[in-house]
């Protein structure tokens, strides 16, 4: 089925004109496509998953975007962070006689005469930028990014290995060079190239903040156009893998005709100048989640059995770590596998954010630096928050939106799904805070409790729901940040890090991954069980209150989950009963 | 010969950059109007003959305005057009589709029909102009030149707008697709930014130096991109440099031609943006912008922060020159207004719209509309019935009156809420201000300096005293929801006993005395004294609040959080329930939206209602009664005064306004007394069981006591639990009752409606 008249990966456009050709020499009417796919998508689905051509795509990454010739196709993993909205274009237009498209374009290839039959179609922006927080570990090294793991092609990985075989050179930029398609660059225009990009590689880190992403990370930010999805399928925070063409980041910029236009109807683009942020034509997008980001991903069915043993060994681990303070590290397994699972009106089902007391600035040092490393290995999406009464007054947490540039831009709490925050409140002494640190203070707490941020847009406030894990350390109880559990840490021993193997790290982070993906529901009679227990507990203890039930059934909840099972069970629910007993016993 | 004026030459190079122009002179409309089946001829026709509701020749009266210079906007309504003669659909969905065309059209025949001033009106530059020009006239005696010939556009004073219908929902910015270009729109948004007004060229009027004529350039609408029945404007100005007249042409000569800043005609043009509304985002996206341009009478209608619909034409401008290489073919786009609407907030300013007058009908001929109205409040705090029951009557509120001495009656209802920590007090007063068009949400220990009434405070600038509001006189007309009521600043707990009555808050503070409106309802919670409420102790001791103070309210709830097991049962249910179904249980109801409970709120306080005089006999009863209950009482919980009696009238009032009556019924009354009651046992439950009398005899000698003063044999079901419920029985006490004397053959009771007949006369 593919022609031989263009390359997918080198010549991406030529299948979207041949088929287009195609399709209207059957005597479609170009009018028709509007907003829908004429054979192009079907023709790249086809070579990207069915032939495995997948693999050979290249990742675009700061750094192969030096070598990654415009007009390719290319791979792209990142959030998204704004949107910038629509766009209009001249999506099918007469040439004489011809019909031609600009669909997957930014600039025409040839010129349109001023009275031609054209049709305007329009595109989705989107803004990505590299996931905030991504640890290192998930990071695809070169040498790994033409065997990604998107993971409709793990099986294809092996064909690419061995493929890959005769040139097994170590990781480097070199590396990039080998692959086939930057080699035929290499002959064309390398020489060219390579120094006008490197120029727009330094312009990169220096506008980075003001772009909204941190250098350090392993993708850029990018300006992705999506044609002929609906619109519920990409929410804001979403983490995605988008298949497109890369077009031209050369064409400079032009500011003759800046003035001509005084009022504010300019290039909507202007605050994303194409030299720093490169263009994506997208044709195929994947939502990304978790599990997506581990690198070897085991597509293993969570035995029971297996299951266990991995949350045997986690807990021992965590319990190393923490001077062998067991309750501590029960909640802590418990509170790494909460996720968000259902909203009921304001109230977040699922969350379990956690406040570990009885810290004092010489333990921190010494725990929390190690918590914050382990936690760091296990989970892709890590923040620390260290909350100082400077910090509060001067940092942004929610996203805001500045009208002059028409951009959201982006604050500590813009986050992904998944993401885990540590906020270390023992650094925090008692002093002022101004209006910026009251309104920050407002925002932790809200996403404490209701798991929500509001973004600012001036005019009015948008609740935009999260799904962040939050653990807090502090001295005595945290009063601005109301966590769900509290747990006096009492260790009993320094912390020991034992060694840790590679596989037992990748184990680990594939069961927390997992695990809280799981399914769960309450048979009918544990139901019953349950709320006796809860009516018997509140009974005792009027001050209990909903959302301390709901906790205890979270607990329940993540409690069989941690054990691989999707239905609480007696026994599980005894276990939740008697950390509770415990932990009430040290508040006392 | 016209003037050249070098106050404007500062201005031309502003001109210039922002013009639309045409770099060819084409009378683009009158060519292209052959294909349309709405001739010029019909258009005429309309404008001269179209009568609105009151038989009135609406369109000829605005011309003979716009013909004396008293107005200069026509504004088109699309409605009109479609009323007339019965226009089909085919016709409404062409002008929507390429209205830029029709504006044309209705120029023309404007221009054709414009009658003769009647009054007298000071000549402008504009008008001087034109007499020298009409003037000319004949002197061009190579008037065949298209160059010379007067494009109307100079001609016209006014400027012409074709409004949307506003039948429908507007469009959000977001549901604007590509398939709506030059189509007509309406969109609602809130404007974010605003550009200065600048001036716009509508027509260049250029001097040549050489042959002296005046060369007119039409600086508009220019066909760019084909696209069908579509056109697209480019925002190039051209200027000329040569004479293109005939007379240069036949002489050879190469005609320098100076532009006449004041003979060319402007308009008055501004830019703005308007975003999405919250309420129109979808979850997890964000809102989209749109640019809007707002030419001559338009400008300045809009500020930032604005919710406002606009009506418009979409249109896209395409890039040209080198940004048409750079952007490829990406088309800006904008929203040329035709129209701007501003939406209100307030009860008196709420306009109802076409689909909520309906809805609203077609509640109030429900006969549980009371029911439905309170259960719509914080439909997710379960239970608390008569509690959202008296919310929604503060939300009502009854009528003010003011006597013939002056004095005043307020007419809005203070309720206070008592009761234990977490008893959803908090969230019961955030929702009456979510619904309350204008309500403010405070606390006790107000944050600011201000407080809760109203402070004296020096201008950090100017040095000046200041008066400064605080949240109840930022009330005014609404609703004030204090919560911690009871933590309340002593200064402000003194004056607030003025603006519970009075409905003033009065200052003499460093030389200012003064007294401002602060015409709100008051809703406060308040904690119990010792955190929790004490059984043992007596209310008065629980609630920390001076008499005088609490006798203010017209109603006061305690809630209890009493040690129950069935509350505690479904509480752990609905916890279990949300968890393993991940919503709530279903309400068993759909509740209102805001936005209806609001508008028929809104509808419902335009009325008011009195009390008929057959009433007042019954009112004097039941307050004597309560009075007389009270003395016979050693120990009364409360003391009614005549306050108690303007609270009933109050309640009675807010009653008829929800049937939307215009008059008090006995109903009204029996419901004021029942909730008043409830308010009453809320706080003193306790001592009922202390009566002599077993619950059950009290409910029968209640009901035949009440059958008796009535003298009928019939009781209603209805009657007999306000009755017995005004006294604190539940209505399974009622039933019991009903049971145990029907065996005992004293009535008979309805199979099915449960009435009450007695059977021994």
């Amino acid at each position: 089925m593919v022609g031989p008249q263009y390359d997918f990966l080198s010549n991406p456009l030529g299948a979207v004109r041949s088929t287009f050709d195609t399709a209207i020499a059957a005597g479609t009417d170009p009018s028709s496509f509007e907003g829908r796919d004429w054979g192009a998508i079907s023709l790249f689905r086809r070579f990207l998953f069915d032939q495995s051509g997948i693999s050979q795509v290249p990742l675009l990454t700061p750094t192969s975007i030096r070598f990654l010739r415009p007009h390719t196709l290319v791979l792209y993993r990142g959030m998204i962070q704004d949107m910038p909205g629509n766009e209009f274009y001249v999506g099918a237009y007469k040439d004489g006689s011809v019909w031609r498209t600009n669909k997957f374009m930014d600039v025409s290839q040839y010129p349109i005469c001023s009275s031609a039959d054209a049709r305007i179609w329009e595109r989705r922006l989107l803004y990505c930028v590299p996931v905030p927080g991504l640890s290192p570990w998930t990071e695809v090294s070169a040498e790994e990014f033409g065997n990604l793991s998107m993971d409709w092609m793990s099986d294809s990985r092996e064909k690419r290995r061995r493929d890959e075989e005769s040139s097994d050179t170590p990781v480097s930029c070199e590396e990039v060079h080998d692959s086939p398609n930057t080699k035929r660059m290499r002959e064309g225009e390398h020489s060219s190239t390579a120094p006008h990009s490197s120029g727009a590689a330094t312009g990169i880190v220096s506008t980075a903040t003001r772009l909204g992403y941190d250098i350090g990370s392993n993708s850029p930010p990018c300006l992705v156009k999506i044609y002929d999805s609906p619109e519920s399928e990409m929410k804001l925070n979403d983490i995605f893998e988008f298949v497109g063409i890369l077009t031209s980041p050369e064409l400079q910029e032009d500011n003759e005709d800046s003035d001509l236009s005084n009022g504010f109807s300019e290039d909507p683009l202007r605050h994303f100048p194409p030299n720093q942020v490169p263009r994506l034509h997208c044709f195929i997008h994947k939502k990304l989640g978790i599990q997506d980001f581990l690198k070897n991903n085991p597509t293993v069915e969570p035995k029971l059995d297996l299951v266990k043993g991995i949350r045997e060994s986690l807990l021992r681990h965590l319990t190393a770590i923490l001077g062998n303070d067991d309750v501590t590290s029960h909640f802590i397994l418990l509170h790494l596998l909460s996720k968000v699972h259902a909203r009921d009106n304001d109230l977040a089902v699922g969350k379990l954010s956690l406040n570990l007391t009885c810290f004092k600035k010489e333990t921190v040092s010494v725990f929390g630096k190690q918590l914050t490393h382990v936690l760091k290995n296990l989970l892709p999406f890590t923040f620390c928050i260290p909350l100082t009464v400077e910090y509060l007054n001067t940092v942004s947490l929610a996203p805001k939106k500045n009208y002059d540039t028409n951009r959201l831009e982006t604050g500590v709490l813009q986050l992904a799904e998944g993401s885990h925050l540590i906020v270390d409140e023992t650094k925090l002494d008692a002093g002022t805070l101004n209006s910026v640190g009251v309104e920050n203070c407002r925002l932790l707490k809200n996403l404490m409790e209701l798991q929500q941020v509001e973004y600012d847009f001036k005019y009015y406030k948008m609740e935009m729901k999260t799904d962040t894990q939050l653990l807090i350390l502090s001295e005595g109880k945290s009063n601005i940040l109301p966590a769900d559990v509290i747990v006096p840490f009492h260790p009993s021993s320094n912390s020991c890090s034992e060694a840790v193997t590679v596989e037992d790290l990748e184990a680990w982070r594939w069961y927390l991954a997992t695990v809280r993906q799981l399914p769960h529901s309450i048979e009918q009679e544990m139901q019953k069980e349950v709320e006796r227990d809860l009516v018997a507990a509140r009974q005792e203890d009027r001050s209990l209150g909903p959302q301390d039930l709901s906790r205890l059934l979270t607990m329940g909840r993540l409690m069989s989950l941690s054990y691989g099972e999707t239905s609480l069970s007696l026994e599980h629910w005894q276990m939740v009963k008697e950390l509770e007993r415990l932990r009430r016993q040290r508040l006392q | 010969m016209t003037t050249k004026d070098l106050d404007f030459n500062a201005d031309i190079a502003r001109v210039c950059s922002l013009s639309l122009s045409s770099p060819t002179l084409t009378d683009f409309f009158s060519d292209s109007v052959n294909s349309i089946v709405f001739s010029p001829a019909l258009a005429k026709d309309f404008l001269s003959n179209f009568a609105d509701a009151n038989g009135e020749a609406k369109y000829r009266n605005i011309l003979q305005d716009v013909a004396n210079h008293k107005t200069k906007a026509v504004q088109i309504d699309l409605e009109d057009l479609i009323n007339y003669k019965d226009l089909d659909e085919e016709f409404l969905s062409r002008v929507t589709e390429n209205t830029r065309r029709y504006i044309g059209i209705f120029s023309n025949a404007v221009d054709e029909l414009m009658p003769v001033s009647t009054e007298a009106f000071t000549d402008d530059d504009h008008d001087i102009l034109m007499t020298q020009r009409t003037d000319e006239g004949g002197e061009g005696v190579d008037g065949s030149d298209p160059l010379q010939k007067m494009p109307p556009e100079i001609k016209r004073y006014y400027e012409l707008y074709i409004k949307a219908s506003s039948k429908g929902r507007p469009f959000t910015i977001r549901e604007v697709k590509a398939s709506n270009i030059g189509q007509l729109v309406r969109i609602s948004g809130i404007v974010t930014r605003c550009s200065d007004v600048k001036p716009l060229m509508k027509v260049a009027v250029y001097m040549c130096e050489d042959c002296g004529f005046e060369i007119y350039q039409l600086v508009l609408h220019v066909v760019i991109l084909c696209l069908p029945k579509q056109e697209v404007t480019a925002r190039v100005f051209m200027p000329l440099f040569e004479c293109p007249s005939k007379r240069c042409a036949t002489n050879r000569r190469k005609g320098n031609v100076i532009l006449q800043l004041r003979a060319s005609k402007f308009l008055r043009f501004q830019e703005a943006k308007i975003q999405e509304l919250a309420e129109h985002v979808p979850k997890g996206h964000i809102p989209r912008s749109m640019t809007v341009h707002l030419r001559g009478e338009l400008t300045r209608k809009v500020a930032p922060g604005d919710v406002v619909e606009f009506s418009g034409i979409f249109l896209p401008i395409p890039y040209t020159g080198f940004r048409a290489m750079r952007a490829g073919l990406v088309a800006d786009t904008y929203l040329e207004a035709m129209s701007v609407t501003h939406f209100k907030r307030k009860y008196e300013e709420y306009e109802l719209r076409g689909d909520e007058e309906e809805q609203i009908a077609r509640l109030a001929e429900d006969g549980d509309i009371y029911n439905k109205l309170s259960r719509s409040l914080a439909p997710e705090i379960f239970g608390h019935d008569d509690i959202k029951k008296a919310l929604l009557l503060l939300l009502v509120g009854a009528p003010h009156r003011t006597l013939k001495d002056g004095m005043k009656i307020r007419g809005d209802l203070h309720i206070c809420l008592m009761g234990d920590p977490g008893v959803a007090k908090s969230q019961l007063l955030k929702h009456i201000i979510n619904v309350a068009p204008r309500g403010v949400y405070t606390t006790g220990r107000g944050s600011s300096g201000v407080g809760l009434t109203a402070a004296v405070q020096k201008d950090p600038v100017t040095n000046e005293m200041v008066l400064e509001g605080g949240a109840l006189v930022l009330a005014d007309m609404g609703i004030c929801a204090i919560d911690e009521f009871d933590k309340m600043d002593e200064s402000d707990r003194t004056a607030i006993h003025e603006v519970m009555e009075q409905q003033t808050v009065s200052i003499a503070k460093a030389g200012i005395t003064t007294s401002l409106n602060a015409r709100t309802a008051v809703l406060a919670a308040a904690n119990p004294a010792w955190g929790r409420y004490d059984l043992r102790r007596t209310p008065a001791e629980n609630i920390n609040l001076p008499h005088a103070l609490l006798s203010r309210f017209d109603l006061l709830w305690l809630i209890l959080d009493r040690a129950d097991m069935d509350n505690d049962l479904e509480m752990a249910r609905h916890v279990v329930y949300v968890h393993q179904n991940k919503e709530s249980p279903a309400l068993g109801f759909t509740p209102l939206d805001p936005s209806v409970l609001r508008a028929y709120i809104s509808a419902a306080r335009r009325l008011s209602p009195s009390v008929p005089r057959e009433l007042e006999e019954y009112i004097a009863t039941a307050y004597s009664s309560i009075r007389q209950e009270e003395a016979r009482s050693n120990a009364p919980h409360s003391y009614t005064t005549v306050r108690t009696l303007l609270s009933i009238l109050r309640i009675s009032a807010a009653l008829a306004r929800l049937r939307f009556s215009e008059t008090v019924a006995q109903s009204d009354v029996d419901e004021a007394l029942r909730l008043m009651q409830m308010s009453k046992f809320s706080l003193y439950s306790d001592d009922r069981q202390k009566s002599g009398l077993d619950a059950i005899s009290d409910i029968y000698s209640i009901v035949r006591d009440e059958a008796a003063r009535a003298s009928r044999v019939d009781v209603s079901y209805a009657h007999a639990l306000n009755w017995i419920s005004r006294k604190g029985y539940s209505e399974a006490q009622l039933k019991e009752c009903l049971e145990e004397y029907a065996a005992l053959n004293v009535w008979q009771i309805h199979p099915h409606t449960f009435d009450i007949r007695f059977i021994d006369a």
